[in-house]
């Protein structure tokens, strides 16, 4: 060899770089802009999410203090206080430290939120909290049990004191000393602020009472919620774990810290995991605008790489340039993006919460937790996605025999290749199979993969599917010149069609699928809120509630013409899961379609067993069928009850159970109903309606009750709902708009590289105007294309996010609905965007000499 | 001839295009140290397909190609691209000059990629364009230059790393009658000046008068020329 | 998202109807002890809850198997507190229990001692009416059929475990009982000891079971107006004389040091029993030993002085340590000193109260 290998030059690298970037930064600004948007989306979403489950953590351990290992009641009807001594006197138990938990508000009558009191209070012994959870003990307890000279200082008895977290004291308005008054199950009471929980979650409200004022100033007696369990030293947690089991009666359940911590992770984990799958795709839409951007520069500056190549640089020195391109802009578009999406989340968290609007966690700020794997992941991340965006590009590059590639007159295509169309139907026929297959870990991951392969195929496809869109076009010569000549070129370069189609391809076709999703969902839910609320007026008490006498007195009131009675009430069927929703209404177990929005087949319950009917996400999350047989604590005791059907419910994430309120009455002797709906009789207003029950009510109950209009029920629903889909619909923009930005810099880098060509056509004598109209007609053609093809993908992509992602992740279902309008209108705008960004360049384009253009080389 | 070993050695080469049409074959050339040869011939007789069968950048069909002894089959795509490097200078009929690079940037490329400390490349690439004329204008870029000027950036480039081959195809194409005799004099001399051997494809008698040798490109391979 | 609209129209508790919240609390009416109220066996080593304080207390002498001197007490607290009668609940703090374990070993140097409190009630914690039976979760003091009082306490550092067998009747103080505590007559409490009580069972120490024999005394004293409001604290000494017979001595003391009230009884071997008034008992004071850990000031070695019929007769009381202060605050109790003491032919307990800071009953 007349040659030693010599380390690639660097300084060849950085020339070739640093002269391309002086020459074309907008085109570079954008590809790093892209990489940066999707990687600040990612980033953002997982630090508030992040956060958020960090609060959430916080929170229960709070609430939770140390407990080594908890016991729940699994309504919050709570269980019989003779378990608490049976626990204290389990083996391995050091320590038991019995609760009453309620949930309260300060102040006095009705909340005036629809979303009640968000503060929890505690009624602990201080002697036993002491041992087992100390951090439940106010400070001033603490000191007055400290005088050297005292015998039992009677101030930790006091009936009326109460210790206040932090957040509590500061939504109280109140200092220690100074007295609050509190609501809770249906009475108001007045204590003296004794203390302070110091250790208390800043964020979460609590407020501990003495038991014994808990159990009789709250109508709990002889109940407990909960008890709190320290083990003995050295004590098998497993082997206490199981002999407590023994002694729990149906209505009680073992908690764990962990199991605790798992369920406050189920509850919220789909609707995170699916925002940290939309953050996902914009940075998947990201990539391929990165792959649109360095496959143009590659294809423009293919002479140029020809010429390094016939002067001397190896195939892997040209793979190397394009490759450490490629890694720069996603190194800056990542780093850039992190940054962003810092900003991002702490503008967010402040604004909107840490469940993004979602709902979760109510009235708490979390604070940002940053550790450095995430970001390190969303760096690289953004990298890939840049780097696997010039991969193809630059492997195409090395590929070239620079000989021919020197020659060429810079915009490459043999229109007789026929692109091949088996890639892309590989990877939908692959997409269109991971669609059936079942979630992971409650996750929704295979649908994820398989909106992820379709979006791949549908581009891989793009040349191959432009061509078909196109063929129709061809035929004979039209009249038109300009636009012979624009179909001819699309057709002819399919290639480069689909470069500049996959970014708006990828983008449109994401964007179509959330909104036929969103607009489905919406049109269930408006369906449903008809269904279940169908009635003029609402009323409810948050605590106590309306007896039967109570109740035929306001069924005969002037002005009603119907009226129907629930309660509801959460019930815990499983430690590790959040509490189902049971509800209690008149249901008749053979025409239960009356008063449910039944799906599906309906199953008569045998003679002598109780009736439910499961709601379908209760359904799908325990693994329960129409006719199957299930158990129900309730009341102390648990009852068999019998699956009579399923139906419809958008509200109640974690389940709901319909139960009939005669069945329940027997099963729990309870026969009080907190909530009413009422059809009016004709004529009559509900301000008329309010005034008459009002009057009816007891006095004390009167002032507790609540009122609503169902006209406003339903406008405040689909606010909530809309207001809780504003990210989504953020998220969505973001990609088109970076999906435009896109388009816009493909076209307008296609355009400058065929500057020759006009040039040439010129000199043929066509016309100025002509050049312009044919670049119109390129762009409209090929926003069209790329519309008619976003939009073939996106709908195939909505129905794996409604016949499979949210079934498995939110557990219901619902009917697709096309969101038309907004189709015309993406459909006008692309096109025009296509347009418009063509006609734009091409004035650049043509603005120069355009027999200069001709001579040049490039 | 010289009596020394060839710079370049073509033996029974052959090659065809894509279609199957035969270019030429049985084509045999040995260019000697410091040797120019002119190569003429029509349109599409393969002039500029032997150009990049002697670089490296083609394949033939038969037959073998040698640079200083080292046949090129024997060296797989790196191998070549060295070989290229090292030993060839290139000048083309466009310039081919990188728009965004300056005027030394240019000439520099081929010590660049050798390696060569950045530098010092543009301080030798300075040089050589004070030397064919182009004072002061190592920092403009090839857009201010007319197409002479762009051709004398060109040749500097092609000989900037001292190859021992010269390539030029057509290097006076692009260019005006008086133009195009001013740089193959200077073409000549500084060829003659660095000591390298050139194949000069060309389809200019003026240009083919200067050169050593004069052959013509058939499709049986290249035979003496004879003017007229 | 959508699952915010489970709080539309959600109502979370449910709820037993229960009377309305109480206007005016119940307050508890506490009893003043009498003199006429003559104390009944073994009803009267039962609880007595209508009073404010009741108290069990068991101190002696041990010797191990291998014929170390160890010290212990075992006290068992009742209190009724001040809150509304009304309330049903079954955690209602009306009666709080506690209880207090000590452990003197010369070979430490400093005393061990635990405590338990708790709120009576679920029989997790009991006092027991019509005979001795006082629970505190695993800790329990309680007589049996055969008269014999058995305690068990379980420690952090020692567990105690022992049978206390009377050799002696009961012995009545003050009047038939009714022990005067201050100036005023309603400053008294009902009183009685058991003195010489035959130990026989067990400390664990260290993972070390020992047997151990040994003489005890118990206090059983119940009250709602125990002491003067002049009054701080007190000094008390109970003495089981080796012939048999057994000496009560206390002093009730103003925040001078002066004697607010003082008595006791001398109980001579054959039964026959001297009663103490104010001025028949005088503590002299011959050491002070300075707690490190409060700064209490503890007369620890004093000079005993008691005037009985028969002449004055005099003990000089020794600690088996300095150091036997005991600070129960984390279990409801006051900072004191209670410790073995030893005199020619006598041993016992001394207690000194209120030299921390002025006890509060």
């Amino acid at each position: 060899m007349t040659a030693e290998r010599r380390p690639l030059s660097r300084t060849a690298l950085a020339w070739m770089m640093v002269g391309e970037w002086r020459a074309h930064p907008g085109r570079v600004a954008t590809a790093a802009l892209a990489i940066a948007i999707g990687v600040a989306l990612g980033f953002a979403v997982h630090l508030i999410n992040g956060s958020a489950q960090n609060e959430l953590a916080q929170a229960v351990r709070t609430v939770n203090a140390d407990a080594d290992l908890q016991v729940h009641s699994s309504t919050p009807l709570g269980f019989d206080e003779g378990l608490y001594p049976s626990l204290a006197r389990a083996p391995g138990i050091a320590a038991a430290s019995p609760v009453v938990e309620l949930r309260a508000r300060f102040g006095v009558g009705p909340s005036q939120s629809l979303e009640g009191g968000g503060l929890t209070l505690l009624g602990i012994d201080p002697l036993r909290a002491a041992a087992v959870t100390p951090t439940l003990l106010g400070r001033g307890a603490v000191r007055a049990a400290e005088g050297a000279g005292g015998f039992v200082p009677e101030s930790v008895f006091d009936p009326r004191a109460i210790a206040l977290s932090p957040a509590a004291l500061a939504a109280s308005g109140r200092k220690v000393g100074e007295t609050v008054t509190l609501t809770a199950a249906g009475r108001t009471v007045t204590f003296g602020v004794a203390g302070v929980l110091s250790q208390a979650s800043s964020e979460q409200q609590i407020a501990v009472i003495d038991i014994a004022t808990a159990q009789w100033l709250f109508g709990s007696l002889g109940r407990l919620q909960r008890i709190d369990l320290k083990f003995a030293p050295g004590a098998d947690p497993q082997a206490v774990q199981a002999a407590l089991r023994a002694r729990l009666p149906a209505d009680a359940q073992i908690v764990t810290a962990q199991s605790e911590a798992r369920r406050g992770d189920n509850l919220t984990k789909a609707y995170r995991v699916n925002l940290e799958m939309l953050a996902l795709m914009a940075l998947l839409t990201g990539g391929f605008l990165v792959y649109s951007a360095q496959s143009l520069s590659v294809a423009r500056r293919r002479p140029q790489f020809a010429l390094l190549r016939v002067l001397g640089l190896e195939r892997r020195g040209l793979l190397a340039q394009v490759f450490v391109e490629g890694a720069l802009v996603g190194g800056v578009g990542a780093v850039l993006g992190l940054a962003l999406g810092l900003g991002v989340a702490v503008g967010t968290l402040k604004f909107l919460g840490g469940d993004l609007g979602g709902g979760y966690f109510r009235g708490t700020t979390p604070d940002l937790v940053i550790t450095p794997l995430p970001a390190l992941i969303f760096f690289v991340l953004g990298l890939a996605a840049a780097l696997i965006g010039s991969l193809l590009p630059a492997m195409e590059a090395a590929r070239a025999q620079p000989g021919i590639a020197l020659k060429d007159i810079g915009d490459r295509n043999d229109p007789d290749a026929r692109p091949a169309a088996w890639w892309g139907v590989g990877l939908l026929a692959a997409g269109t199979l991971a669609a059936f297959l079942p979630a992971i870990g409650g996750l929704p991951l295979f649908g994820y993969l398989s909106i992820g392969l379709m979006l791949a195929g549908g581009v891989a496809a793009m040349p191959w599917l432009a061509r078909v869109l196109l063929s129709p076009l061809r035929g004979p010569a039209r009249r038109v010149l300009v636009l012979d000549l624009a179909i001819q070129r699309l057709w002819g370069a399919p290639a480069q069609a689909a470069v500049a189609l996959c970014g708006i391809v990828a983008s449109t076709s994401l964007m179509v699928a959330m909104a036929v999703m969103v607009a489905s969902l919406r049109g269930s839910v408006d369906d449903w809120l008809n269904d279940i609320l169908p009635s003029d007026l609402l009323f409810r008490v948050e605590s106590g509630g309306f007896d039967p006498a109570l109740r035929a007195k306001l069924a005969a009131a002037p002005g009603v013409d119907a009226v129907l009675f629930q309660k509801t009430l959460p019930v815990r069927l499983s430690p590790d899961m959040p509490p189902l929703i049971l509800l209690v209404r008149p249901v008749d177990r053979d025409q239960p379609a009356d008063k449910l929005p039944m799906i599906g087949a309906v199953a008569q319950a045998p003679a002598g067993v109780t009736p439910v009917w499961l709601s379908e996400p209760a359904a799908r999350l325990y693994g329960r069928k129409v006719g199957e047989r299930m158990i129900l604590p309730l009341g102390g005791g648990s009852s068999q009850v019998f699956i009579g059907g399923i139906w419809r419910d958008y509200a109640r994430q974690a389940g709901a159970i319909a139960m009939d309120g005669a069945d329940y009455t027997r099963l729990t002797g309870d026969d009080l109903r907190t909530e009413a709906s009422l059809d009016l009789a004709p004529g009559v207003t509900p301000a008329q309606a309010t005034r008459t029950l009002r009057a009816l009510l007891p006095a004390p109950l009167a002032a507790q009750v609540q009122f609503f209009e169902t006209r406003q029920m339903r406008a405040l629903a689909l606010r909530l709902f809309d207001s809780s889909f504003a990210l989504t619909y953020a998220l969505e923009a973001i990609a088109i708009v970076v999906g435009l930005a896109g388009v816009a810099a493909t076209f307008s880098a296609q355009t400058l590289a065929r500057t020759k060509e006009f040039g040439m056509l010129r000199h043929v004598g066509v016309l100025r105007r002509q050049v312009m109209a044919m670049l119109a007609a390129e762009g409209a053609l090929l926003g069209a294309v790329g519309v008619i093809a976003g939009l073939g993908l996106g709908l195939a992509m909505s129905q794996v996010l409604i016949h499979v992602v949210n079934p498995q992740s939110f557990h219901w279902t619902m009917e697709t609905r096309l969101p038309l309008g907004l189709f015309a209108s993406l459909a006008v705008a692309l096109v025009a965007a296509g347009a418009g960004t063509a006609v734009l360049a091409g004035r650049r384009a043509l603005s120069g000499d355009a027999v200069r253009a001709v001579r040049e080389d490039w | 001839m010289s009596a020394s070993s060839p710079v370049l050695s073509l033996t029974a080469l052959r090659k065809s295009v894509p279609g199957g049409r035969v270019l030429f074959e049985g084509l045999d050339l040995q260019v000697a140290p410091g040797e120019i040869v002119a190569v003429m011939g029509e349109s599409g007789v393969g002039k500029s397909t032997l150009l990049n069968l002697i670089a490296g950048l083609d394949q033939a069909d038969g037959g073998q190609v040698a640079i200083d002894g080292t046949a090129l089959q024997s060296l797989d795509d790196d191998g070549r691209t060295r070989l290229r490097r090292d030993r060839i200078g290139f000048v083309f009929q466009a310039f081919h000059l990188l728009p965004h690079l300056t005027l030394a940037q240019n000439v520099a490329l081929p010590l660049v990629l050798q390696s060569v400390e950045a530098g010092e490349a543009t301080r030798r690439a300075t040089a050589l364009l004070d030397a064919i004329g182009l004072t002061r204008r190592a920092n403009d870029r090839p857009a201010q230059l007319s197409g002479g000027e762009l051709q004398r950036v060109a040749l500097a480039r092609a000989l900037v790393h001292r190859p021992a081959l010269v390539l030029a195809d057509e290097p006076t194409g692009n260019l005006d009658p008086e133009t195009a005799a001013r740089i193959l004099d200077l073409f000549v001399a500084q060829v003659r000046g660095f000591g390298a051997a050139a194949i000069l494809v060309t389809h200019s008698e003026r240009a083919a008068a200067v050169a050593d040798r004069s052959l013509t490109l058939t499709r049986e391979g290249l035979v003496a020329h004879h003017d007229g | 998202m959508a699952r915010r609209l489970k709080r539309v129209g959600l109502a979370l508790l449910a709820a037993l109807l229960m009377a309305a919240a109480p206007d005016a609390p119940v307050m508890p009416v506490f009893p003043p002890v009498r003199p006429d109220q003559a104390l009944r066996f073994p009803a009267d080593h039962g609880a007595h809850p209508d009073y404010r304080t009741e108290w069990w207390y068991v101190t002696g002498w041990l010797k191990t198997q291998d014929g170390r001197d160890l010290g212990f007490q075992v006290t068992f607290f009742r209190s009724r507190l001040s809150v509304d009668q009304r309330n049903p609940s079954a955690f209602a703090p009306k009666q709080i229990l506690f209880a207090h374990a000590g452990l003197s070993d010369p070979k430490l140097g400093k005393l061990l001692h635990d405590g338990r409190m708790a709120r009576q009630g679920l029989g997790l914690a009991q006092a027991k009416v019509g005979d001795a039976d006082i629970v505190i979760d695993d800790w329990r003091l309680a007589r049996g059929p055969d008269n014999r009082f058995q305690a068990r306490a379980k420690a952090a550092d020692f567990t105690l475990d022992l049978a206390f067998a009377p050799s002696q009747p009961v012995l009545l103080q003050g009047d038939r009982g009714f022990s005067r505590k201050g100036p005023l007559p309603s400053q008294a409490s009902h009183y009685y000891s058991l003195p010489h009580l035959k130990v026989s069972g067990s400390v664990i120490q260290g993972g070390r079971r020992v047997k151990v024999t040994g003489e005890a005394w118990l206090d059983h004293e119940w009250s709602s107006t125990l002491l003067d409001p002049k009054a701080v604290g007190w000094d008390w000494v109970g003495l089981n004389l080796d012939d048999g017979g057994a000496l009560t001595a206390f002093r009730v003391r103003d925040a001078a040091g002066q004697t607010v009230w003082a008595g006791g009884s001398l109980r001579a071997a054959d039964g026959s029993t001297a009663h103490l008034g104010p001025g028949d008992v005088s503590f002299g004071t011959e050491r002070v030993w300075r707690s490190p850990r409060t700064g209490g000031r503890y007369p620890v070695q004093r000079e005993l002085v008691v005037r009985t019929p028969t002449g004055e007769r005099r003990w000089r009381l020794t600690p088996l340590f300095e150091d036997q202060e005991l600070d129960s605050r984390r279990t409801g109790g006051p900072v004191y000193w209670e410790g073995a003491v030893r005199a020619p032919g006598a041993r016992g307990y001394l207690e000194l109260t209120g030299y921390v800071s002025p006890l509060k009953m």
